[in-house]
């Protein structure tokens, strides 16, 4: 390979880097416009309002049968594994511990985002994409609406309370799960529950919880949005922006959840 | 493109379909869907405050110790299985111990007596507990903000701390299990006297597999062996030599016997020397059996006299010693008698064998 190849893949690289940070750069400014927008009242009236609620519908609302029973499945099967594991290493004492640690502080929110993310978010690239590629959202901005304003905050606002709705109720089954697998449905364990809950839950750990859900749920709206606007107005790319948007959206929440983690535990 | 949008009517496009769907009660839902995530939410958050004391008043007790190791802060305080507190602060003293702080609502504040024990324990496997164990219930309850220390601190102590490590003894086990090991493998090596002493009973055993064989592998060699087994066989003749010998030292002893017989027909057989003997011995048994009568007689007729004389009993001393002096005379006669028929048994046993 001549110096000149290698310079030119050279140069090749760091332009790769280079469109890569950019594009990163474009999803954060994308995402505080859109919180700055989120935060002034005057941002909201009754289409927004309007868009916003049908975000949350059928983000949310839509799903919400068929969540609860995966969710209450999911979080029973995990449970009782986690409790059986821990009886046969002989850490019973530790197991409603560890089956709470799991369930409801790792894995309900992940697997929220997920589900948001494979529905809702990949929904909102194709949807945004497409108007973008079409012009509708310039075609807004010429009649003096705020495409901003009323095409995309409603929905990054609308999946971010989707995401943390989902994972309160989430949250709330897996609690009232682990109570009844490792206690059935009798009173008698409320004292111990109440204890190893209070001993789980303190500032850290609940500070934790309450950021990582909005953080998921802004994420899942933000990084397709961003992705969709990127993209060269021609119908061909509407493919290439659903893809890299769900490609970092993935990576998002995988750093997300990381990051939680390395606060939680290192 | 060719509608006329307004500010507050974004244009509807076919990308907007999915949230231009007619919905029924759409406001209702999503307030609903809101009403239940706040509902859940607060209930969580007044619950966890709840279940971390936050609600209720608590007592101190500090417990002092010379290690932190394993404590954390939020730990329980156990007394008899039950959680009766929490540790709400781990501090270093200012005399270098280390200061534990413990929480104890006041429901639970009961079980905490003065002269209690508090035990710092590390399990085997698991965290470090820290558990009360009340000493008497009896007891006055103990002080809010009480310091327990380690025990064998100072006098007058109101409680006292103790620390029990189940893993202080694995590094004394590990070095145990190494020794052993050594050991082991100082035994299993192939220069080890275990070692050479298979060697030996492989040898031996070969030895005993080949020609020779148990014997050879005893005695070294098959030279050996062979010496034994001539051996055996000059053995054997001696003893049939020996065999034929014994037979005419039989027949001497038969002849012996003959002789014996004779000889004992002689002494002891009818009209022999001892049947002689026998029947005089019988004739002075005789005599003196006749003379023990008499002596009773005797005896009798004093006892009468003894009777005649009951007014003059004072006077018949005399008969009464002369009659003690009978009695002895009766007595050595009587064992003179028993004397001489224990010195000749032949009254008891009339035949005697010699050997």
């Amino acid at each position: 390979m001549s110096i000149r190849a290698i310079g030119r893949s050279a140069s090749g690289g760091l332009e790769v880097f280079a469109a890569w940070c950019a594009s990163w750069w474009r999803v954060l400014h994308f995402g505080a416009t859109a919180l700055v927008m989120a935060a002034s009242p005057q941002a909201y009236d009754r289409a927004t309002s309007n868009l916003m609620a049908r975000q949350i519908y059928f983000t949310a609302w839509q799903i919400l049968p068929g969540f609860v029973l995966v969710c209450a499945l999911l979080s029973y099967m995990v449970i009782r594994i986690v409790v059986a594991a821990a009886g046969t290493y002989g850490l019973a004492e530790y197991a409603l511990s560890f089956a709470v640690r799991v369930q409801v502080l790792e894995l309900v929110p992940t697997f929220v985002a997920l589900f948001v993310a494979l529905r809702s978010g990949a929904a909102i690239n194709t949807e945004v994409a497409l108007m973008h590629i079409r012009g509708d959202l310039d075609a807004l901005q010429r009649a003096g609406a705020d495409p901003m304003r009323h095409q995309l905050v409603p929905r990054v606002i609308g999946s971010a309370v989707s995401v943390v709705s989902l994972t309160v109720i989430g949250g709330a089954i897996a609690l009232m799960l682990a109570y009844v697998a490792m206690y059935g449905f009798s009173p008698g364990g409320i004292d111990e529950y109440t204890e190893v809950i209070g001993s789980i839950f303190d500032l850290p750990v609940a500070l934790g919880l309450g950021l990582k859900a909005p953080f998921f749920g802004l994420a899942v709206a933000i990084i397709p949005i961003s992705a969709s606007l990127e993209v060269p107005r021609e119908a061909r790319f509407a493919a290439i922006a659903v893809r890299s948007g769900m490609v970092r959206l993935f990576l998002a929440l995988a750093l997300i959840e990381g990051a939680s983690l390395a606060i939680k535990y290192i | 493109m060719d509608q006329t949008p307004t500010p507050t009517s974004p244009p509807a496009t076919s990308a907007e379909t999915t949230t231009t769907l007619p919905v029924r009660h759409l406001e209702f839902k999503v307030a609903l869907l809101l009403a239940l995530t706040l509902v859940l939410s607060v209930s969580f958050v007044a619950y966890v405050l709840y279940a971390r004391g936050v609600f209720e008043s608590t007592q101190k007790v500090v417990l002092v110790t010379d290690s932190s190791d394993g404590v954390s802060v939020g730990m329980q305080v156990t007394f008899r299985g039950f959680s009766i507190g929490r540790v709400r602060s781990i501090a270093l003293g200012g005399d270098a111990t280390v200061r534990i702080e413990v929480a104890v609502p006041k429901k639970d504040a009961r079980w905490l007596r003065v002269a209690n024990v508090f035990i710092i324990e590390r399990a085997l496997v698991g965290g470090v507990g820290i558990r009360a164990a009340a000493v008497q219930l009896d007891n006055p309850l103990l002080p809010d903000g009480a310091e327990c220390i380690p025990q064998g601190g100072l006098s007058g102590a109101i409680c006292t701390v103790l620390r029990g490590d189940g893993s202080e003894d694995i590094p004394r086990l590990v070095t145990n299990l190494k020794d052993l090991l050594n050991n082991l493998q100082g035994l299993t090596a192939a220069d080890s006297s275990l070692g050479a002493s298979l060697a030996n009973v492989r040898v031996a055993t070969d030895r005993i597999a080949g020609q020779g064989g148990l014997l050879a592998g005893a005695l070294g060699s098959e030279e050996n062996a062979k010496k034994v087994v001539a051996a055996l066989d000059r053995s054997n003749k001696l003893l049939d030599s020996l065999t034929a010998a014994s037979a005419r030292l039989d027949q001497v002893f038969a002849k012996a016997d003959q002789a014996l017989v004779k000889a004992d027909q002689r002494v002891f057989g009818r009209e022999g020397v001892m049947d002689e003997t026998q029947r005089a011995v019988a004739q002075l048994n005789a005599v003196l059996g006749d003379a023990r009568e008499s002596l009773k007689r005797a005896d009798a007729v004093l006892a009468d006299a003894q009777k005649i004389s009951a007014n003059a009993k004072g006077a018949t001393d005399d008969l009464a010693g002369l009659r003690a002096e009978v009695d002895a005379s009766l007595r050595k006669v009587g064992a003179l008698i028993d004397e001489i028929n224990r010195k000749w048994p032949f009254k008891r046993e009339t035949e005697m064998r010699l050997p």
